[in-house]
């Protein structure tokens, strides 16, 4: 038995360097089918965490009329923590939203100076929601709307930023879509030059294919080391794949920390090396024993 | 231990085989003599089951071929040693990797086809040719080392097919000899010829083959006769 594995392996190992270019051919549309799934991960990791830290910074403020009275609205937060979709509930009184805004513009001179003109607090009171998940705000909404202080609401501000989550949503399952769609198109040529490259092989041998059968060789032995070629071929390149990925995200992780501060693109594929390793390495090996076994059902007789 | 009943095989509309009906005993050396395209490299064929039959029924030791599943076909193969007129060698590999190589493709370990190649090569008396490769080596001995490679797996049956047709005379008197060594080992011998001297010369069962069909088995001392 290991003496059979040994010479299948070894087998294989001559054929991949008997087809020296056609081998680094093969090998180099796969490198490229892996580095644009390594690039479609990298742009998923990016493009979610984008998404749930906006979806973090989101929340429901319900503001009310001034003459709204604090119990009021303290029932109406106590409405709120009772619901099961919502996280917490902040309460913000006048006074408080007036020390925020003051705080907030402390250097403005302008904003300071009309503040004093004023003989009132401007500002409302409010409320803001947090749900447990994004998708629940709109029940939260609906909760408010249809609550029996309905008439000491001012206003209920989701509607605004549930159309940027959308629209960044949108963008991001775009960006899956199509980044699938145009990987899934590399890996079908790359299991058609593979699957050639085999094919050639086969072709080759013709000679020695003919006398294994004839001296009664096992259809192990004779299909197995078209096999081992096609993942010698994988295992290259996702080998190739890796080391253009990883320094290459040295050069790209500071430029996308700057567009999204936190963002650690390095780090995230650093702490998660072995699972990514283990995803190119699988790949590449199936992508090319897949097309070696389609080119040995098609070509090789035993 | 090798029966044809009714065989019939059809290659694109062309009868290669017309109803043979054959029957070889263990240990006999059968001349299966005729014209080119009389279907003699077709029988031989379809007793290794390269071809199964459009008709009728091929059995070796009990065993109908057609049934065999893939996974058998290997073993089926290995009591079946193969000589063809050209020889079928591996230009890449010396006398003793050609033969080691039927080996290794059985699963066989390099130890015991150290042991085993010499000897083989020894019997078709190419020992001191261990390490030639075929364009090193005469016609004659390319032929009998393709036979080496045959008796390796000590088969029962040896199928030769025009194995002397790309020989002198001398040299083609060689490997009939040594096939008829074989022989009287027991190992039953299928030789496909249309070589008239080496026939006569041989002296044992010979079937005549002509478009498709045996027209003569001459079961003693039979002659090339057309």
């Amino acid at each position: 038995m290991k003496e059979s594995a040994k010479r299948i392996f070894q087998s294989g190992w001559i054929n991949f360097k008997r087809n020296s270019y056609l081998s680094m051919g093969t090998t180099g549309v796969m490198v490229l089918v892996l580095l644009l799934f390594s690039g479609l991960m990298a742009v998923n990791y990016l493009s979610s965490q984008v998404v749930s830290s906006l979806q973090g910074k989101v929340d429901v403020s319900v503001y009310f009329k001034n003459e709204a009275t604090e119990a009021d609205i303290l029932m109406v937060k106590k409405d709120l923590e009772d619901l099961s979709e919502v996280k917490l509930v902040e309460y913000i009184s006048k006074d408080q939203a007036l020390g925020d805004f003051k705080e907030k513009h402390a250097g403005d001179a302008l904003v300071q100076e009309s503040l004093a003109e004023l003989d009132y607090n401007p500002l409302q009171a409010s409320l803001n929601v947090k749900a447990q998940t994004s998708s629940q705000y709109a029940s939260v909404v609906g909760f408010l709307e249809a609550n029996k202080f309905r008439s000491i609401v001012d206003k209920i501000n989701f509607y605004e930023n549930e159309e940027v989550i959308k629209k960044i949503e949108r963008i991001y399952n775009g960006v899956q879509n199509w980044g699938f769609i145009a990987t899934m198109a590399l890996a079908l040529v790359a299991v058609l030059v593979t699957f050639n490259t085999i094919r050639l092989t086969i072709y080759n041998q013709k000679q020695e294919i003919e006398i294994m059968r004839l001296v009664g060789g096992s259809n192990w032995h004779i299909k197995a080391p078209y096999l081992v070629e096609g993942g010698l071929y994988g295992a290259l390149a996702a080998s190739i794949a890796a080391v253009v990925f990883y320094p290459a995200l040295i050069f790209v992780s500071p430029k996308a920390e700057t567009l999204m501060p936190g963002v650690g693109l390095i780090s995230y594929f650093v702490s998660n090396m072995f699972q990514f390793l283990g995803m190119l390495f699988f790949i590449g090996i199936l992508l090319g024993v897949a097309s070696s076994f389609i080119a040995i059902r098609k070509f090789l007789r035993v | 231990m090798i029966e044809l009943k009714d065989v019939s095989t059809i290659y694109d509309n062309s009868i290669a085989l017309d109803g043979v009906d054959l029957q070889v005993k263990q240990g006999e050396f059968v001349s299966l003599v005729g014209p080119s395209g009389a279907g003699k490299s077709t029988l031989l064929r379809l007793l290794t089951r390269e071809l199964i039959p459009n008709k009728g029924e091929v059995t070796l030791d009990g065993v109908n071929l057609a049934e065999l599943s893939l996974n058998d076909l290997p073993y089926l193969r290995r009591k079946i040693g193969m000589v063809f007129q050209d020889f079928k060698l591996l230009s890449s590999k010396n006398a003793f990797e050609n033969v080691a190589f039927a080996l290794e493709v059985c699963g066989v370990s390099k130890e015991e086809a150290a042991e085993d190649v010499p000897k083989v090569l020894a019997i078709v008396g190419l020992s001191d040719k261990i390490k030639n490769f075929p364009h090193q080596m005469s016609g004659g001995e390319k032929q009998r080392l393709a036979i080496a490679r045959a008796l390796i797996h000590r088969p029962k049956i040896i199928l030769a097919d025009e194995p002397t047709g790309n020989l002198d005379p001398v040299n083609s008197y060689d490997v009939v000899k040594l096939l008829m060594k074989i022989n009287e080992l027991g190992t039953t011998v299928i030789l496909a010829t249309h070589d008239r001297e080496i026939v006569n010369a041989v002296g044992k069962r010979v079937i005549s083959m002509e478009n498709g069909k045996i027209v003569r088995d001459q079961v003693v001392n039979g002659k090339y006769v057309i």
